[in-house]
């Protein structure tokens, strides 16, 4: 292997993943299987609709050494997870706003996840609005927003639904130290989508706003405090070039990304609001 | 020195009942800017220092009161800044008095009663009664009410948001506050005192925004309380619908430096976003943004216009972003 590693992707995935320009921003590694070679790519993007598990599984059996799933809906990863680690295969969760580099950056760098855990311990309340066009199915985005909720946050007690129609959610919960959590989910076109997440503490907070990664837009993570205001460092890469740029260097290092675990989390969460 | 425009004896003299912190900080800094139509005369509290230490400040005169105040034939407008508990019997006792008007501050009323007590005074004494719902006065509003066409029958989601220090920063940078009311460490262990605090943050807080809430709620009378949550030290969430609305009610107050009140009111096509100024401070209007599926637009008034006060002309702004991006935050 040269450090080139040939894609295929099933329909579904060209549009939900932007697989086309995302593999165009990463040329020297990554390049279209042939499509007399298309069942042995090195890379399979997987669109992430019900049953994405099941497909991945079988992806790691055909000897993909990555996968690619493009805004995956919460399952039960268990088996795949097994699979993968069988097979050494590197499963990437491409995820609308979860995979954003302002959340959850590389070792060094500061993001959303370490201003906000930082400052958990002294949260009076966390707040988020996710917004999505209308027409978009609340139950999905609840999972997108949950996802980068649980990214950002870690693990919330005593979620419970407390709102949803056609045109949104709410859910609530407690944080930690036992601070109440809000997450609603508005559809609407009179603003972008994205996610919006502001945890409030003694003497300021952190906000955070997430972009929809359908281009190169810049999330915000500002954190204040007696200090005044930071903004923490802007990236402009959008979500899906982030996921893909980590399948490459796992490639490149021969090591397994987590996300499979991370997901568990919010396949866990989700079930509990799912139920009666 | 003066600014009055009218002679004397045609301004109409204020009465207030009560003089805490909300009298000092807000009602006297607002009155000293309308010199030109009404006088200070009388300052009732029932702290005597307060009471006259507050009237010396106008040049008025003191009592610990409310019957002295109404009787006073100088008196012409009551403004009630007493206790919540105390509003519906004073502003009933001033219409009874025979003033020419009423200004009460929020809450209105406690019930729906009391409500209805004044409502039927008011009917037969004529007396005109405005309630200090400030932001329904706010230019900002104001402005968003006259652009925002058939917005309220098409809105789903209506949400308000208060960010707040609490209120002794903004009184300090208002005036020169005497006497504050001290408040032991609330037990949070005790339900009955969560219980309180909650209603207390209905009352004193999301009062201001449930006017604004109603006029995007036609149902408004099949409303809903679905969830609430208390939030230390002070503050709550609260989620709401009616049978055609979602309505989310968040408030926190901690020591941040930096205060944010918005109210948000969504349909499918078309958002109403306002940002208001924090209470106290005069620190111009609110600010609205209409957002669109195809652009936003901004709506704001002149930024030197007193909040509550005096609904200048609205100043109109385009924004000319991109489709569907708001336009920067005025902070």
């Amino acid at each position: 292997m040269n450090g080139h590693y040939t894609v295929w992707a099933n329909p579904g995935a060209v549009a939900g993943g932007a697989v086309t320009q995302t593999m165009a921003s990463l040329p020297a590694t990554f390049g279209p299987a042939p499509e007399e070679r298309a069942g042995s790519a090195d890379v399979v993007v997987i669109a992430g609709g019900f049953g994405w598990t099941a497909e991945a599984t079988a992806a790691t059996g055909s000897g993909a050494r990555g996968i690619v799933v493009a805004n995956p809906v919460p399952e039960d990863t268990s088996e795949l997870a097994a699979a993968a680690g069988a097979a050494g295969t590197a499963v990437v969760l491409d995820l609308r706003w979860a995979s954003n580099p302002a959340l959850v950056g590389e070792a060094a760098d500061p993001d959303a996840r370490d201003a906000v855990r930082s400052a958990l311990g002294t949260a009076s309340l966390l707040d988020s609005v996710a917004t999505a066009a209308p027409g978009s199915d609340p139950q999905r985005i609840l999972g997108e927003h949950l996802a980068a909720l649980l990214a950002v946050c870690g693990p919330f007690d005593g979620v419970a639904r407390l709102n949803g129609n056609a045109a949104g959610y709410t859910v609530g919960g407690r944080l930690g130290n036992g601070a109440p959590f809000t997450a609603q989910g508005v559809l609407t076109a009179a603003r972008p989508a994205g996610v919006d997440i502001r945890l409030y503490t003694a003497d300021g907070g952190v906000a955070v706003q997430v972009p929809d990664p359908d281009a190169a837009w810049p999330a915000e993570v500002r954190v204040t405090g007696a200090h005044g205001e930071l903004l923490l460092p802007t990236l402009y890469e959008s979500a899906h070039r982030y996921a893909w740029r980590r399948l490459k260097e796992h490639l490149h290092a021969g090591t397994r990304p987590d996300d499979l675990a991370g997901f568990a989390r919010l396949t866990d969460l989700y079930a509990t609001l799912a139920a009666p | 020195m003066s600014h009055h425009a009218a002679p004397a004896d045609r301004l109409l003299g204020v009465g207030i009942l009560g003089a805490g912190p909300v009298t000092q900080a807000i009602h006297l800094p607002a009155l000293a800017r309308l010199q030109d139509i009404l006088e200070v005369r009388h300052i009732m509290d029932v702290d005597p220092a307060v009471a006259s230490s507050v009237a010396a400040r106008v040049g008025a005169t003191s009592s610990t009161g409310m019957d002295t105040l109404l009787g006073d034939p100088a008196v012409d407008i009551v403004a009630i800044c007493s206790p919540h508990q105390f509003h519906a019997d004073q502003v009933i006792a001033a219409c009874r008095a025979g003033k020419k008007a009423v200004l009460c501050e929020k809450p209105f009323a406690m019930s729906g009663e009391e409500a209805a007590r004044i409502s039927a005074v008011s009917a037969e004494t004529g007396v005109p009664i405005i309630v200090g719902a400030m932001h329904t006065f706010d230019p900002g509003w104001l402005a968003a009410e006259e652009n925002w066409g058939d917005l309220p029958e098409q809105v789903h989601t209506i949400r308000s948001s208060i960010v707040l220090p609490p209120n002794a920063r903004f009184e300090d940078f208002a005036t020169e506050i005497i006497t504050r009311p001290t408040a032991a460490q609330p037990d949070y262990s005790d339900i009955e005192v969560i219980k309180t605090a909650l209603q207390g943050g209905v009352m004193g807080l999301a009062i201001h925004d449930l006017p604004l809430v109603r006029r995007f709620t036609p149902d408004f009378e099949q409303v809903e309380l679905l969830h609430v949550f208390h939030v230390r030290p002070f503050g709550y969430t609260i989620s709401l619908r009616t049978p055609s609305r979602t309505i989310e009610l968040r408030a926190v107050m901690n020591s941040t430096w930096k205060p944010e009140w918005s109210f948000e009111a969504i349909a499918d096509d078309t958002a109403l976003h306002i940002d208001f100024t924090p209470s106290y401070v005069q620190a111009g209007s609110a600010v609205a943004a209409f957002s669109r599926g195809s652009g936003t637009e901004r709506r704001s008034s002149v930024p030197t216009a007193t909040t509550a006060t005096r609904a200048s002309g609205a100043n109109w702004l385009n924004w000319p972003g991109e489709p569907g991006q708001f336009p920067p935050r005025r902070r």
